[in-house]
């Protein structure tokens, strides 16, 4: 390791920081725990910069050592810096720094401020690795410890028995897709070695795209996401933004000629599935953070959608503006819920768009920033959720068959109305309509920066010079993300429309409604819990009973039929044959005793036993 | 450097006889000379290794010296050897012994009854776990074997919980099942089995590395290759390696042969704990490698299947029996038995990977089971109560604890990073394999232990959810001031079994240097000798 390219040496340390961050927040003594919260930043900051550089500056760059070998086979340790990961890692450094800087203030009075911030650099530093492993067991590594942090993250409160439940949720969840994504890269690397078998490589492909189902909370392994809100707010932005979800996507991504034909038809069916059940969702939510949730998981489904029909430029395109407009409108909401949480004698919950309501005046800046982040998101033109998904639907819209081409085109298409009504019926629930709070301030700069900074970071800019159509500008990573103009004016009059029908609906209503069954996804959650969860518990009482009263019985039933035999044996030995030898020694002591009473030692006696003796002789012979 | 096993092997032996002469009441002495032994065997250690190239597939460090050798006649001659040896096996499993022979002796200062006894009878076992992974006589192997269970069975008895008489006889008696078991097979080896020197006079020999070349089984003779004896619709081999395997197995445990270790485990007082499930749970796996499979290899290709399936049913079974347990000690117990059904798993597949996977499974869960129980000794220390429902909260009374908890628990369901997922990788990737290869069991089973991880996150989470997170509550018989944070002897031992585990789950190549040798060794042995079988 002698020769390090300048290029190298920033990668590593790219890599690395986040990690030397959790570090130093793990050593510091918590009587300093104050430090943390400037040293995470910071080293944030390096990454983010140093992401930067190596953005404009580095050429595709692969790093490559034999980690671990196994008789002969080797595990690689490989790195690989191409335009997608060149691109992620600036998105994934700068969302989480950016949410490092925010938590500054949103998480300055927390008592575990050191843990929060370690397991916010372990995750950053999961969330490198895997954007940069060029090898899939190395991406299992990093996948597995974002799953570790997450779990600490979303239980970061873990007095609060809900939060602990989440945490608990979200890594199970995780985990039953990852069992399976261990199973399903295993299985691609053992064809890639030594099979040709398209059937396994199938099996192995949709393996893997269980473990991208949990992590990207597709269906049927959505439910953990939702709940998953119990953690503090930025972690949220970081887990729903350019984190965590994202890395399913990625993946997906990054794996994509080894698709094959069936696979992308299963992961196609599986995202627009997902797409439309978490935006219906949405549009029955109280709870602020849980309508996010749950666009989330639409939008993870549009992009899943996107690689299910071949193009994965568009996915990562909308992955990387979703980003910044879904880290945007977490910030947001954060902003709102700190407000709220920090004024006196407030006991209603702040997170309910129900008691909220009015918040334009009180709180400018976040009404600001929702609003364009949230028009992003609704795929309002100008802004870059527009690009992105007209390049989705451009997708849909160039397939070839007409009947799939017709159902993709007009389902992407209802996700998108629904998109828009849902966020809108936020906007107006939340900052339009009467005021109904008192004094209300603003959030410190630390974090109204880095909402900005989202909210800028949510025009067409970012993506493309020309506001209405993809046609590159300094980023050249989505060589194959283009839309059609009759997609865009499509999805532009989409859009319209839906703001229309938005306007109409909710602008009459003075409180928000919503559907029960909806509102608890479907009823699918509690489904699982009736059916899976109990499952496994009989199961598991099941082989408790079966070691306690089957196995241990027989052996106790062994052990007492063995005891039982031996006092049966020692009875008999007692009784019988002991009794044949105590009878026949009493027969004989009997015997003996009673010849014995002859010899008396008297001659009278003797005379009498003679006489009878003879008497006897001479009876016997004489008849 | 000559002889440094004998010099392993004996420390301890040595230091029980000097022990006797030590008057009782000396209790410190005890605890001192517990921890000289344990330095004196880290050094012999360091010694083998820098005495052994981990590169060399064979035996190293032999040491052989004839024990007897009797004339019986036309029968031939009967001899035994006092015969040691390490491989990447025995280097494994001596390395781990030391090291948690070490945590043991540290976490036995808590110890209070008896002393004396209780030291040598731990210096004993001590020695003789060590015996057993050195021995390459199979008599050798069977004293050291046998020697290791009346300290257990003493120190179990004596030193154990409220229900120690039942733990203890139910030790014993499974115990010596396997025993009589693998004597059997000994016996009928040994009358099949003639020294390659033997010349007009046949030698029978218990030398283990004959026992493996199938070209010294004496021709007609009942164990004999060529002509195979049938007992039933099997052969005599078949016969002995089931009979090797289930003596074995009962040690290992793996379902249904398992019920005395929850048992075990729950009476016996921590060190203990961690020397059962740390080393002698791995003399089974270690017998079927060294003893079952190099023997009987083609009895072994024929049961893959019925042993993968064992393995499999132990990883499901013994994870929903964790889950509904209700005792942390007996929960940990069962994800021993859950654990070990991976190494039957990897050692089923006879792939390079299957196999090196089950001796790192081996070599990681002594170290991850030794600290999960070290955790429930520090709670049964303070309180004296190991129910999981009596407890909420701890996190919060006990943060340093908690860092354990959470690392060992994470590093026992296999979060990369620590040696068990190493582990597990290399044999669920040798059970894949194994069915594009060698074709020996069915890719189902890779994907049935897949089941086993799912689990294995379930029992661990809902304990931590159950006993750690949530407000701060104990039951009322508790005394909450007796929740106190790690003292400083145990922050000692978790953090360093925290950080061993740690280096073996990022650098896996340090043992994995030792093990492939072996393993690759292994496996081409095994295929060799049933194509020698197959076609003579």
């Amino acid at each position: 390791m002698t020769n390090l390219t300048p290029s190298e040496i920033l990668l590593a340390l790219v890599l690395i920081l986040p990690l030397v961050s959790a570090g130093v927040s793990f050593i510091i003594p918590e009587r300093y725990s104050w430090a943390t919260s400037l040293t995470a930043p910071l080293l944030l900051l390096v990454t983010a910069i140093l992401s930067f550089v190596l953005f404009f500056t580095s050429e595709d760059l692969q790093v490559s050592a034999v980690w671990f070998s196994i008789g002969a086979t080797e595990i690689p340790f490989s790195l690989l810096l191409d335009a997608a990961s060149r691109l992620m890692i600036v998105v994934v450094s700068t969302v989480s720094f950016l949410v490092h800087l925010y938590s500054m203030g949103y998480m300055g009075y927390d008592q575990k401020i050191t843990r929060y911030f370690g397991m916010l650099g372990l995750f950053t530093f999961s969330m490198l690795g895997i954007v940069l492993a060029n090898q899939l067991i190395l991406t299992f590594v990093f996948w597995e410890l974002m799953g570790f942090s997450s779990y600490m993250l979303i239980g970061h409160w873990m007095e609060k028995p809900a939060a602990a439940r989440a945490a608990q949720k979200a890594f199970l969840f995780n985990r039953i897709g990852d069992a399976f994504m261990l199973i399903g890269i295993l299985i691609t690397w053992i064809q890639q070695t030594s099979g040709n078998d398209p059937f396994w490589q199938t099996t192995g492909v949709i393996c893997i795209f269980l473990g991208v189902v949990g992590k990207s909370a597709q269906l049927p392994l959505s439910f953990w996401l939702p709940d998953a809100m119990e953690g503090p707010t930025p972690v949220s932005a970081l887990l729903h933004a350019a984190t965590m979800v994202a890395a399913g996507v990625f993946l997906l991504i990054r794996i994509n000629p080894l698709l094959t034909e069936p696979a992308l038809t299963v992961i196609a069916i599986t995202g627009i599935a997902t797409a439309l059940f978490g935006a219906v969702c949405a549009l029955n939510q109280f709870d602020i953070k849980k309508i996010l949730a749950y666009s989330t998981v639409s939008q993870l489904g549009l992009m899943i959608t996107a690689i299910g029909l071949g193009a994965k430029d568009a996915a990562l395109l909308h992955l990387f503006t979703h980003a910044f407009f879904k880290a945007g409108l977490f910030l947001a909401a954060g902003s709102i819920i700190h407000a709220l949480s920090h004024q006196p004698n407030n006991t209603l919950d702040v997170q309910d768009i129900r008691n909220l309501g009015g918040l334009r005046k009180k709180l400018p800046v976040t009404f600001m920033v929702f609003c364009v982040t949230g028009a992003s998101l609704a795929g309002v033109p100008l802004l870059s959720g527009f690009l992105s998904k007209d390049s989705i639907l451009t997708a849909a819209w160039n397939l070839s068959h007409p009947t799939t081409q017709f159902l993709f085109t007009a389902l992407i298409l209802i996700v998108s109305f629904l998109t828009v009504l849902y966020t809108f019926r936020m906007i107006r629930f939340v900052f339009l309509g009467n005021e109904s709070q008192a004094t209300l301030h603003e959030s410190p700069w630390v974090m109204r920066i880095p909402m900005i900074l989202c909210a800028v970071a949510s025009s067409w800019l970012l993506v493309s010079l020309n506001p209405l159509h993809i046609s590159g500008w300094f980023i050249h990573s989505f060589p194959g993300a283009e839309a059609s103009a009759i997609a865009s004016i499509i999805s532009a009059v989409t859009v319209l429309i839906a703001l229309i029908a938005a306007v109409l609906l909710y602008s009459k209503q003075t409180s928000p409604k919503t559907i029960v069954m909806l509102q608890n996804g479907f009823g699918v959650d509690s489904f699982y819990q009736r059916t899976i969860g109990s499952a496994v518990l009989y199961f598991a009482s099941a082989a408790e009973a079966t070691d306690k009263k089957v196995l241990d019985g027989f052996l106790h039933f062994i052990v007492y039929a063995h005891v039982s035999i031996a006092h049966g044996i020692a009875w008999f030995d007692q009784y019988i044959i002991d009794g044949v030898v105590d009878t026949s020694a009493r027969l004989v002591k009997w015997a003996g005793s009673f010849t014995r009473s002859f010899q008396g030692g008297k001659i009278q006696l003797y005379i009498f036993w003679a006489v009878a003796g003879l008497i006897i002789f001479l009876f016997f012979v004489l008849i | 450097m000559q002889n440094l096993l004998s010099y392993l092997i004996f420390t301890p032996f040595a230091a029980a006889l000097i022990g006797l002469l030590i008057p009782a009441e000396a209790k410190k002495t005890f605890r001192i000379a517990t921890l000289i032994v344990s330095a004196i065997q880290f050094i012999i250690l360091i010694a083998i290794i820098g005495n052994t190239t981990p590169q060399l597939g064979s035996f190293q460090l032999m040491e052989k010296y004839n024990w007897f050798s009797i004339d019986l006649g036309n029968w031939g001659i009967l001899k035994a050897e006092y015969f040691l040896g390490i491989d990447g096996l025995g280097f494994s499993m001596i390395a781990l012994s030391v090291l948690v022979m070490l945590i043991a002796s540290i976490s036995s200062w808590t110890i209070d009854k008896n002393v004396k006894g209780y030291f040598i009878l731990l210096w004993i076992l001590n020695g003789a776990i060590i015996g057993t992974f050195c021995a390459l006589d199979f008599l050798l192997f069977y004293l050291f074997f046998e020697f290791m269970l009346l300290p257990m069975y003493f120190l179990i008895g004596i030193w154990g919980g409220p229900r120690r008489e039942y733990a203890s006889i139910k030790f014993l008696l499974y115990t010596l099942l396997g025993s009589i078991l693998i004597l059997i097979v000994l016996i009928a080896l040994v009358i099949s089995v003639q020294a390659p020197e033997s010349g007009d006079t046949v030698v029978h020999t218990f030398n283990l590395l004959h026992m493996s070349d199938s070209a010294n089984f004496i021709f007609g003779s009942i164990l004999s290759p060529d002509d195979a004896w049938l007992i039933g619709s099997h052969t005599a081999r078949w016969w002995a390696f089931l009979l090797l395997f289930v003596g074995f197995v009962i040690k290992l445990p793996a379902v249904p042969l398992h019920t005395w270790l929850p048992d075990a485990h729950v009476e016996a007082p921590t060190p203990i704990s961690v020397i059962l499930a740390a080393l002698l749970l791995k003399v089974g796996a270690y017998g079927l490698l060294r003893i079952a499979y190099p023997i009987f290899p083609d009895a072994a290709v024929e049961l893959s299947s019925v042993v993968a399936f064992i393995g499999v049913l132990s990883i499901i079974y013994a994870a929903l029996n964790a889950l509904a347990a209700k005792d942390l000690k007996r929960l940990i117990a069962y994800s021993s038995v859950s654990h070990m059904g991976f190494v039957l798993l990897g050692l089923a597949s006879l792939t390079v990977e299957g196999v090196a996977g089950a001796v790192y499974q081996m070599f990681s869960h002594g170290l991850i089971s030794a600290m999960l129980f070290l955790i429930a000794g520090v709670l049964y220390d303070r309180t004296h109560d190991r129910l999981i429902n009596n407890y909420s909260g701890l996190a919060s009374r006990m943060p340093m604890f908690f860092v354990f908890v959470l690392i060992a628990f994470f590093a026992s369901l296999g979060l990369p990073g620590f040696s068990g997922f190493i582990a597990e990788l290399m044999v669920l990737l040798g059970a894949l394999a194994s069915g594009s290869t060698n074709e020996l069991i069915s890719e189902g089973f890779a994907f049935a232990a897949a089941f086993g991880l799912i689990l294995g996150a379930a029992y661990y989470l809902w304990t931590l959810q159950r006993m750690f997170f949530g407000p701060f509550h104990v039951k009322n018989e508790i005394r909450t001031e007796l929740l106190t944070d790690l003292d400083k002897r145990e922050f000692g031992m978790l953090i360093s079994l925290a950080l061993v585990i740690l280096i073996f789950g990022i650098f896996p190549h340090v043992l994995l240097d030792y093990i492939n040798p072996f393993a690759q060794n292994f496996a081409d042995t095994i295929t060799e000798s049933i194509r020698l079988i197959q076609n003579p």
